[in-house]
């Protein structure tokens, strides 16, 4: 019998390490070989193929790969239809959103993208681009490029360009300003719609997405632990967010309980001195792995 | 009066991560000083020396070191005399100088399980060890093959070497012995393996005068006890989940039996909470199962140390 194995898009590129780091907080012993570029799991029924994930998203689509970690850009570049699992925002929490934008130069005497029209533009989404500058009903000269844009770039080659921008920092670094955000774009796991239908690769996909998921969610959220007595419950209870629904435990011989809940890091930030009004004790916040809600 | 202090060796390398990791599970930090050699550790009573794997053996044996970290190859490299703890005692191996305390096998680590391998160019008659009668093998551990030829009856050359040991064959030797993860290297090197001699495991191993010390060999049992703990609990985690009352039954038949599970109910409620432990593997099938099966409110968490 043929042994059973998913065939998994791995994102070559910008999303790689942050991919590896959530499987192995997913816990998978996995590693990237770079002598050879080859990604290792530790897991026989799946097998990881490093792409692009423009390219993967294609894939993906025609069932080359069962599924992938891609992104919503990706899957919008290549027109790609896909089923998305779970939607991974960006692996890890981060204050700003990738975004894909046009941008000019500083000095560029491009105001607004009305200044766009027969223009050069340079670009690693093409599709993407085309398809903002009909909407605009703008025509301009679009120019693609396989490699990161950067300001020598914008200014030589051409006027303008519409790129990723991961932070503010980067496009300031290269003196560009920015006229219009295109979109916003999460990292996605997707499947092929055909291999959903095989309720192996199904199920194993799905388990992937609540793994996966799960791990990213417990970076931001923590186990809460404390002691309150019954007079504090009902203040203490309301103070505690509802995600979880708390378990509460009589300590023994006493009018005292334990409390045992899961919240997000930030609202924790706030809870804690709430929790230490009330009059709780032994507040202990502790590590988490994986949060499946 | 005698100074109350154990002398650790820590291995520099490949080992070196994994050994300050379940040190920190266990409770201890260790300090690594941006330049130089000489750890510092939270524990007075404890002196931290970073030694090459290959080099703490041999002063295992002639006791500059009490206790150790090193790998199954390199203690059986170094020809040190060792017994296992619990025939310390015993009259036959009075001449064994290293005493092994305890295994600090990293179960999660599969990929990365040290192997060494005998390989030979894909092209080589050699298809087994009895091929090597007479022929070269260059190594970074002789001993290891020499013991392996012995074993085996054959008789070979075995050179020692300094490194790049997969370039050597065919033109600087017949075959090799090297460590391999993946295996990968040695095909990109043309090089078959045709045996493994040896499997790798970590171990925690100290002097036989450190052991007949009474404060020694209490100090070493604490913290043997308590790397083992950390290594188990590095498996281990923790799960708990909210299931409805009408599904706990056929819920608690599929967990897994490692500890008896916590269940509470909670108050007001035809819901459970339900705390188990589990092997960290097993979370991937058992998560997506729990999920489909009906529980909700899945939370993971690691655990530190497991003393059973």
């Amino acid at each position: 019998m043929l042994k059973k194995k998913l065939k998994f898009g791995f994102p070559l590129g910008a999303w790689q390490e942050d991919s590896l780091q959530l499987f192995k907080a997913a816990g998978y012993d996995i590693h990237f070989d770079e002598k050879f570029q080859k990604i290792e799991i530790d897991d026989p029924e799946i097998k990881c193929i490093l792409t692009r994930p423009v390219a993967m998203a294609s894939f993906v689509e025609k069932g080359f790969l069962d599924a992938g970690i891609s992104t919503e850009a990706s899957v919008f570049e290549a027109g790609a239809k896909v089923k998305v699992i779970c939607n991974l925002e960006f692996l890890k929490p981060v204050p700003s959103k990738t975004k894909i934008v046009v941008a000019v130069p500083k000095n560029s005497k491009i105001r607004s993208i009305k200044d766009l029209s027969q223009k050069k533009i340079i670009t690693r989404v093409p599709n993407i681009a085309k398809k903002f500058l009909e909407k605009s009903k703008i025509s301009a000269e679009i120019i693609y490029s396989d490699a990161l844009l950067n300001e020598p770039l914008a200014g030589v080659v051409c006027d303008a360009l519409i790129e990723f921008a991961r932070t503010e920092d980067y496009l300031k670094a290269y003196n560009l300003k920015v006229l219009e955000t295109l979109l916003e774009s999460s990292v996605i796991l997707i499947a092929n719609e055909d291999s959903l239908k095989n309720r192996w690769e199904r199920e194993k996909i799905e388990g992937l997405g609540y793994l996966l998921k799960g791990a990213r969610l417990a970076q931001e959220y923590s186990g809460l632990m404390l002691h309150a007595s019954n007079e504090m419950m009902e203040e203490v209870l309301k103070t505690l967010p509802s995600l979880k629904k708390p378990t509460v435990t009589q300590l023994r011989g006493e009018n005292w309980f334990d409390v045992l809940t899961v919240a997000n890091k930030k609202e924790i930030r706030k809870i804690i001195p709430q929790l230490k009004k009330i009059g709780c004790t032994d507040i202990v916040e502790f590590p988490l792995n994986k949060v499946v809600i | 009066m005698t100074e109350n202090k154990l002398k650790l060796g820590i291995p520099k390398g490949s080992l070196q991560e994994y050994t300050l990791k379940i040190f920190k599970s266990a409770g201890f930090d260790i300090d690594i000083p941006e330049r130089g050699y000489f750890f510092k550790i939270d524990d007075p009573e404890i002196e931290c020396f970073l030694l090459r794997p290959q080099e703490i053996p041999k002063y295992i044996e002639k006791g500059k070191l009490d206790l150790g970290i090193s790998g199954d190859d390199w203690i059986l490299e170094s020809k040190a005399k060792i017994v296992d703890e619990a025939s310390a005692s015993s009259p036959p191996f009075a001449n064994a100088r290293v005493i092994e305390v305890c295994d600090l096998k990293y179960a999660k680590k599969e990929i990365k399980k040290v192997k060494w391998v005998l390989a030979v160019p894909q092209s080589s008659k050699i298809k087994s060890v009895k091929d090597l009668e007479g022929k070269t093998i260059s190594t970074e551990a002789v001993n290891l093959v020499k013991d392996y030829l012995k074993k085996n009856k054959v008789k070979a050359r075995v050179e020692f070497s300094w490194g790049t040991t997969e370039v050597k064959p065919p033109r600087f030797a017949d075959a090799i012995c090297d460590i391999t993860e993946t295996g990968a290297s040695l095909k990109a090197h043309n090089l078959k393996v045709i045996d493994t001699i040896l499997t790798s495991s970590t171990k925690l191993i100290a002097n036989k005068f450190a052991w007949q010390d009474k404060w020694k060999k209490e100090k070493i049992k604490d913290l043997a006890l308590l790397l083992q703990g950390a290594v188990k609990g590095e498996e281990v985690v923790n799960l708990m989940m909210h299931i409805p009352g009408g599904k706990l039954n056929r819920i608690l038949k599929i967990l897994p039996k490692l500890k008896t599970p916590t269940i509470k109910k909670i108050a007001g409620e035809n819901w459970y909470d339900v705390t188990i432990g589990c092997k960290e593997k097993d979370t991937r099938e058992l998560i997506p199962k729990l999920k489909r099966m009906g529980a909700q409110g899945i939370v993971e968490w690691p655990v530190m140390k497991i003393v059973p």
